[in-house]
């Protein structure tokens, strides 16, 4: 047997003053009373000085040396040699992901597996060290080697619960890395496992050496949305897509409702019937200028709620100004500004002079020129079509007879869903670009080179300029012409906010800061936990975003509002399906008999011993047994 | 703070007369001394005791009912009053303290009999008559005792009411009431003195007099020394609530067995704590005797 704490046999000197009090006769406390006579005849009737009267005292000295001898043996911790060879290092690996969040067995699965690995805490022996790491969302060591009991406990109960995806592979092999700086001390490191087992790469860890899986929850049905995306789409400018996922993860039929509301207003309801382990997809076409929150629900109650919602943002549709000068008045565009439900259209027939002030709905509307063109082109956005004359920026020439278009920008958004090879142009105009034109972008041109769609960006206002005569051809009647009218606005608006994606819940993402000297942002979670982003920056990484919900990015002052927010959803298959593989062990009688109370350090149960002695003393006194 | 200030003079007045008024001729000189063979008027019968009179025996009843009864008559004479007063050392104990206690009780008892014309005397006794109040007559003669109950001080080794109670009775004078004021502890047994006085046709009356603590002695666990006051002797003990209940069994005990006495013999008997006023004390007495009466 070896001391770790030699130093601490010098507290049996207290064994001295304890025995000179004891020789010393104690002074009793003196209490006058009226007569003796009373006292007498208890006193009197037992013999005031039998042996073990005499004895009491020798008694009560070594019950006190007894304790001190105690003391001092918890204080000097003794230990045998074996204790150290026999060490164990275990990592504990505790299963955070969605999956666990699962109310199959009481209060949930995270409750059950931290229950558990609060037990296999409890039964380490004195010499074992143990870390625990989470495996949701990202492997994180929670807590490294140590022996610390109340430590571990306290790490333990402190691990969160999170929507993320299961990473057990990750963290069986983050375990390894841990424990596994010392080849000679293999066969005493263990990596316990404790997992519902819904992941993908369970089994590959159970084969494992040193790695027990313990398995908490049972086979759960579940209906699940696995997929909610949003987007606007190209085509309708109030117009917007959902796909929408639900999966039956049960081998049984169920029936249940699909709900979708737009900021709280109901937009689809659903009735499923969905069969055995049935996948129902379903992409919807609604209208609504407005953006905002769409939330999806599954009315059906089950171990898993986190499935039940998802959310995803609407991208908002600003209203566009658009002021139509056309001296002739042409039907067509009028019609097709007008079916823009985005458009607030103002025709007017001749050029503003120069002095005249826009009004104040029209105030950097954009502007259509039909045939007239100012000289200069003024700043903002505009959209040329035929000009008759030249400005700044090009000069007119001849007219082109029958162009064919023979070579389109495909990749360019504003030629999206657009094929005018078919499209019959009798009449064009042949436009030379002013060296004040910049760099021109031509999207079409004809055979000879002559450019029939042009998109110029110069900093004062994007330009696109049709050279092509609608008054002959049949281009005003192909869908070609709404769609480019339609690109073409967009294309002004600057297409933001087309599609914010949801994200899948433990996916880190980048966002743009606004650049403001000096302020720094705070991303909000939606179970209210705050994050600092790095100050100083303009793109950075946010993430792992591990619940689901909305999350907000807002300036660090108070009633700042967002000026980002990400939609977040489980969306995960693999933590839908509460049916773990059969074949996962469970938590058998191994561990418990593995580790357990006697695997405590020899100083507490000395001090145990103490404590049991102190007590048998108390009672021995209060009877006075012993003096 | 003087033992007898004007508030208790004022006090033992307020005595006296409620003794007049409520008590109008039962009392003391005005009423009939219960005394055998003095007079001729038949009262009742009591219970004959070892050492009794024979002469007094009612035969009658023994022949008709076999039964022993001494026939009591009553004597007209003025009374004697003879107030026994234990001044021993287990009287300073308590507080107040039980002697201070005795001497009010004392002072007033003496007051109201001298109020009624009637003779007192006081005999403050320990292990023996340690001082006398001659009898007298009067109220004039009150701040005389007074001073004198004032100059009393505890005194004495064991109590020993027989040897007190034999010296008494030896003395040349009248029979008549003789009441011992007194915590009784006596080691050989209070029964004993009383006896004497019974059988010298004396008529006893107890007032006893305790103290809260004795009658339940608080914080007195665990290993100590018991110091007897009146002895001074010491004694080392080891005190467990077995012990203390052991204790209160046996003070009880002694309460009831004091009680019994009285009962058995036809003495008045009084058992008071220190807690209650002496004034309330008297009044309870007198409540009682009229009642009895």
């Amino acid at each position: 047997m070896n001391l770790a704490n030699p130093t601490a046999s010098f507290w049996a000197c207290l064994a001295i003053p304890i025995v000179i009090f004891y020789i010393l006769k104690i002074r009793l406390r003196r209490v006058p009373v009226s007569t003796v006579l009373f006292w007498r005849q208890i006193f009197e009737e037992k013999k005031p000085r039998s042996l073990w009267q005499r004895l009491r005292h020798l008694v009560s000295l070594l019950v006190q040396l007894a304790f001190l001898a105690l003391l001092v043996g918890a204080l000097v911790e003794p230990f045998f040699s074996w204790e150290i060879d026999t060490a164990r290092r275990v990592v504990l690996v505790i299963d955070n992901s969605a999956s666990m969040k699962a109310t199959d067995v009481e209060p949930s699965r995270l409750a059950r597996a931290k229950e558990l690995g609060q037990r296999i805490i409890g039964g380490l022996r004195s010499r074992d060290q143990m870390a625990i790491i989470a495996a949701g969302t990202q492997p994180q060591v929670i807590c490294g080697l140590t022996g610390h009991q109340r430590t571990l406990h306290e790490h333990l109960a402190a691990v969160p619960a999170t929507d993320g995806p299961t990473r057990l592979a990750e963290a069986v092999a983050l375990a390894g890395r841990l424990v596994n700086d010392d080849k000679a001390e293999q066969k005493h490191v263990q990596v316990i496992v404790l997992t519902d087992g819904c992941a993908k790469d369970v089994g590959s860890i159970t084969e494992k050496d040193n790695v027990q899986v313990v398995a908490v929850g049972q086979r759960t049905d579940n209906v699940a949305i696995t997929a909610f995306q949003a987007r606007r789409s190209l085509l309708d400018p109030i117009g917007y897509e959902i796909l929408a996922e639900v999966v039956n993860y049960s081998d049984e039929p169920v029936e249940c409702r699909f709900e979708i509301d737009l900021n709280g207003d109901a937009i689809e309801v659903a009735p499923l019937k969905l069969s055995a382990n049935e996948k129902w997809s379903k992409v919807l076409e609604k209208t609504s200028g407005g953006g905002g929150l769409l939330t999806a629900r599954i009315n059906r109650e089950d171990a898993l709620a986190a499935d039940n919602r998802a959310v995803a943002l609407l991208p908002h549709r600003e209203f566009q100004p658009v002021t139509l000068v056309s001296a002739s008045g042409d039907l067509f565009i009028e019609k097709v500004l007008e079916a823009n439900a985005l458009v607030r259209l103002n025709v007017i027939r001749k050029l503003p002079a120069g002095g005249d002030k826009p009004r104040r709905s029209q105030a950097g509307a954009v502007m259509v020129y039909h045939h007239q063109v100012p000289n200069p082109l003024p700043p903002g956005p505009a959209l040329v079509i035929d000009p008759d004359v030249g400005c700044d920026l090009w000069e007119v020439g001849d007219k082109l007879q029958n162009p064919l278009v023979t070579k389109q920008d495909r990749d360019s958004p504003l030629m999206a869903h657009i094929r005018l090879d078919n499209v019959l142009m009798p009449e064009a105009r042949k436009l030379t670009f002013t060296t004040a034109a910049g760099k021109p972008q031509i999207l079409a041109a004809a055979l000879t080179g002559e450019p029939l769609l042009v998109a110029l960006e110069r900093p004062q206002g994007k330009v696109l300029i049709l050279t092509v005569n609608l008054d002959k051809g049949d281009l005003p009647l192909r869908t070609a012409f709404p769609i480019l009218v339609t690109n073409t606005l967009g294309w002004f608006a600057g297409g933001r906010g087309e599609l914010r994606e949801a994200l899948a819940a433990g996916a880190i993402t980048e966002v743009t800061l606004p650049e403001t000297i000096g302020s720094e942002y705070l991303l909000h979670g939606p179970d209210g936990q705050t994050r600092k982003l790095p100050p100083g920056v303009k793109r950075t990484t946010v993430g792992p975003l591990d619940q689901c919900g909305v999350w907000s990015i807002v300036a660090d002052t108070p009633g700042a509002t967002p000026i980002q927010e990400i939609a977040c959803n489980l969306a995960n298959r693999a933590e839908s399906d509460l049916r773990p593989p059969e074949a996962l062990p469970s938590l058998g009688e191994e561990p418990a008999r593995a580790m357990g109370f006697a695997g405590r350090p020899i100083w507490f149960y000395l001090l145990a011993a103490a404590w049991l002695l102190a007590g048998l003393e108390w009672y021995l006194y209060q009877r006075r047994w012993i003096s | 703070m003087p033992l007898f200030d004007s508030d208790f003079l004022k006090k033992l007045e307020y005595l006296s007369l409620v003794s007049k008024r409520v008590f109008r001729g039962t009392l003391l000189a005005q009423r009939r001394t219960m005394q055998l063979g003095g007079g001729i008027e038949f009262s009742d019968h009591r219970d004959y005791t070892p050492g009794d009179d024979f002469r007094y025996l009612d035969w009658n009843l023994y022949a008709r009912h076999e039964e022993l009864l001494l026939k009591r008559f009553q004597e007209e004479e003025d009374l004697h009053v003879y107030l026994l007063l234990d001044c021993s050392r287990s009287m300073n104990f308590g507080s107040p303290s039980k002697f201070d206690f005795a001497r009010q009780v004392t002072a007033a008892l003496a007051y109201i009999a001298l109020a009624d014309l009637d003779r007192i005397a006081v005999a403050a006794f320990a292990d023996d008559i340690v001082a006398d109040f001659p009898l007298t007559r009067g109220k004039g003669r009150i701040l005389a005792l007074l001073s004198f109950l004032e100059n009393l001080q505890p005194q004495g080794a064991d109590t020993n009411l027989a040897r007190v109670a034999g010296g008494f009775v030896h003395r040349n004078q009248r029979r008549g009431l003789a009441i011992v004021v007194s915590d009784l502890y006596d080691p050989n047994g209070f029964e004993r003195g009383l006896d004497v006085l019974r059988h010298r046709r004396y008529e006893p009356h107890i007032v006893q007099i305790y103290d809260r603590r004795e009658a339940d002695p608080a914080n007195m666990l665990g290993d100590l020394e018991l110091y007897d006051i009146e002895t001074t002797l010491g004694r080392k003990v080891t005190i467990t609530e077995k012990n203390l209940r052991q204790y209160r069994k046996l003070f009880e005990a002694f309460q009831e067995s004091v009680q019994r006495y009285g009962n058995q013999y036809g003495i008045g008997c009084t058992r008071t704590s220190t807690e209650i006023p002496f004034d309330q004390l008297i009044l309870k007495m007198m409540r009682v005797a009229g009642a009895v009466r």
